[in-house]
């Protein structure tokens, strides 16, 4: 495993062979974890307000986005700086070169978290990972509400 | 072309070769399914990146809309054995 970090480009060709079934696996029993226990705290019967609403809508996301950054872990950069975000520690330091506009990529840079921090070939490859995971949370979420509105149908 | 390396060297701060980002582009671009729909090898870089973006904008505004309904259910089922199966069939 040593000899991966000591060779970047070899690291990043690695990065790329992950297995997408293990990460989805992980993605998915993080955030039915995460789910249950927003189930948990749920006031139970009554009709919830408008506002408990929007509340709960947005713990699911943020449920979303927490059970991403630690599945991943603090292996990538965009996880490490979703984590950071979480436990509202300060942002890393901004890219002193400012070599994102190189490429057009100032808009990209600030869409994946932590992207303000890389220069462009981590950014690129941060993006490659990130829309991976993004698109296996995704298919998690679909397929909860799939399964869920099929085995609740009453024939 | 050139140009843009020399300015790499000049700053100094990082030695990123440009066939690495060309390489890292059409990475991205297999990733995207708008681009790789249309099966043609003469994607501009810089679409490449606009179409990233506009990907990722449409992934974060799916997760939201998810989260939506996901919450939705959340006050809707309490039975266990829903649950059971969604994991079983996740986790398989």
């Amino acid at each position: 495993m040593s000899s991966l970090s000591q060779n970047p480009k070899k690291t990043l060709l690695f990065s790329a062979m992950k297995n997408p079934n293990t990460l989805k696996k992980k993605l998915a029993s993080r955030f039915l974890k995460a789910m249950k226990k927003l189930k948990y705290k749920m006031s139970p019967s009554p009709p919830a307000s408008i506002a408990e609403k929007k509340r709960r809508h947005r713990a699911v996301r943020a449920a979303a986005y927490a059970s991403m950054a630690s599945a991943v872990g603090p292996r990538r950069a965009w996880s490490r700086a979703l984590l950071r975000k979480m436990k509202g520690r300060k942002r890393a330091r901004r890219n002193p070169g400012n070599m994102n506009t190189r490429f057009g990529l100032n808009h990209l840079c600030d869409i994946v978290p932590g992207g303000e921090a890389m220069d462009s070939c981590s950014l690129l490859n941060e993006t490659a990972h990130y829309i991976k995971c993004l698109v296996a949370q995704v298919q998690i979420m679909r397929e909860i509400l799939h399964s869920s509105s099929s085995s609740s149908t009453i024939l | 072309m050139s140009s843009r390396r020399s300015r790499s060297r000049q700053s100094g701060a990082s030695r990123i070769s440009d066939e690495q980002i060309v390489d890292l582009v059409s990475r991205l671009q297999q990733l995207i399914p708008e681009i790789r729909s249309r099966r043609s090898d003469k994607v501009s870089a810089s679409k490449v990146l606009q179409e990233t973006c506009n990907y990722i904008r449409s992934l974060h505004r799916e997760v939201d809309d998810l989260s939506d309904r996901l919450s939705e259910l959340l006050e809707s089922t309490d039975s266990d054995s829903a649950q059971a199966a969604i994991i079983r069939s996740l986790l398989m």
